[in-house]
């Protein structure tokens, strides 16, 4: 019935379905620093509302299972793909929650930064030292303050 | 779902407030030149598995900003103060706040 990943702004929602056919959707992360792994009912609801809103038949359904975890969120909301200090060792991480949609171009990214021990024009500002050297990649507009995104 | 007990207004859903993070770092003078200073204070945190000191703000009732202590992988919330009388007391010099503090005097 969903043919595509939709990603609903207004409450931070998204939806798609597997080959299986279930529906997979999640919503927003829990905004306080957590290692509990379950989320809370408030935003297990904001997500439901979310389904029900945009998918009105997805109320009848019944749910499966669900997930919770940790996010690696950075300073400034974007992801660091680059080399490090330790010859050898490279960093794909701090996705924050945009990582599965963006797997395909930042693989490709990060196998180039691999192949040739630097990074891809691409990911070349999305470094560990950015935030020390104050060239934040502040797409969301909320600067170095992780827990406003 | 959070249970914040409010110095001012009681106990209250988590919904009704704004979180705002670690309280635990102090910051330096805003005249301070010393750059690792404020990169400490502006972007490092320790996000422990733990305790944490942290801001809320009250945002849905009395607008009070408060100092949280909470436990980050159970949840439960042990002590709730108003952050004024937080910082007053200061019984709890946070790790970290240490090499940031006195950068005011920084010519």
């Amino acid at each position: 019935v969903v043919h595509h990943v939709v990603v609903w702004s207004a409450t931070y929602f998204y939806v798609s379905q597997s080959d299986k056919g279930g529906l997979i959707f999640g919503g927003h992360i829990d905004r306080y620093n957590s290692y509990a792994q379950r989320g809370n009912l408030a935003n297990w609801s904001e997500t439901m509302q979310g389904l029900a809103s945009l998918v009105p038949f997805a109320s009848r359904l019944r749910l499966l299972r669900s997930w919770g975890g940790i996010m690696d969120m950075t300073p400034d909301g974007s992801p660091i793909i680059t080399t490090t200090p330790v010859p050898g060792l490279y960093l794909n991480g701090g996705w924050c929650y945009g990582g599965f949609k963006a797997t395909p171009a930042s693989g490709w990214c990060f196998a180039h930064t691999i192949a040739n021990d630097a990074p891809h024009p691409l990911n070349a500002g999305f470094t560990m030292d950015r935030f020390d050297k104050g060239r934040l990649i502040d797409e969301a507009g909320y600067g170095p303050y992780n827990h406003l995104q | 779902m959070l249970r914040i007990h409010c110095p001012y207004c009681g106990v209250r859903d988590h919904e009704e407030f704004s979180y705002f993070g670690d309280a635990s770092k102090s910051y330096p003078g805003l005249e301070a030149q010393n750059r690792e200073a404020w990169v400490e204070a502006v972007f490092m945190r320790n996000n422990p598995k733990g305790e944490h000191h942290e801001f809320w703000q009250h945002t849905l009732a009395c607008r009070r900003w408060l100092v949280v202590r909470r436990n980050t992988l159970t949840h439960d919330i042990l002590e709730v103060l108003p952050a004024r009388e937080r910082s007053l007391n200061a019984t709890q010099p946070a790790p970290g706040s240490g090499p940031a503090t006195d950068q005011g005097a920084h010519p």
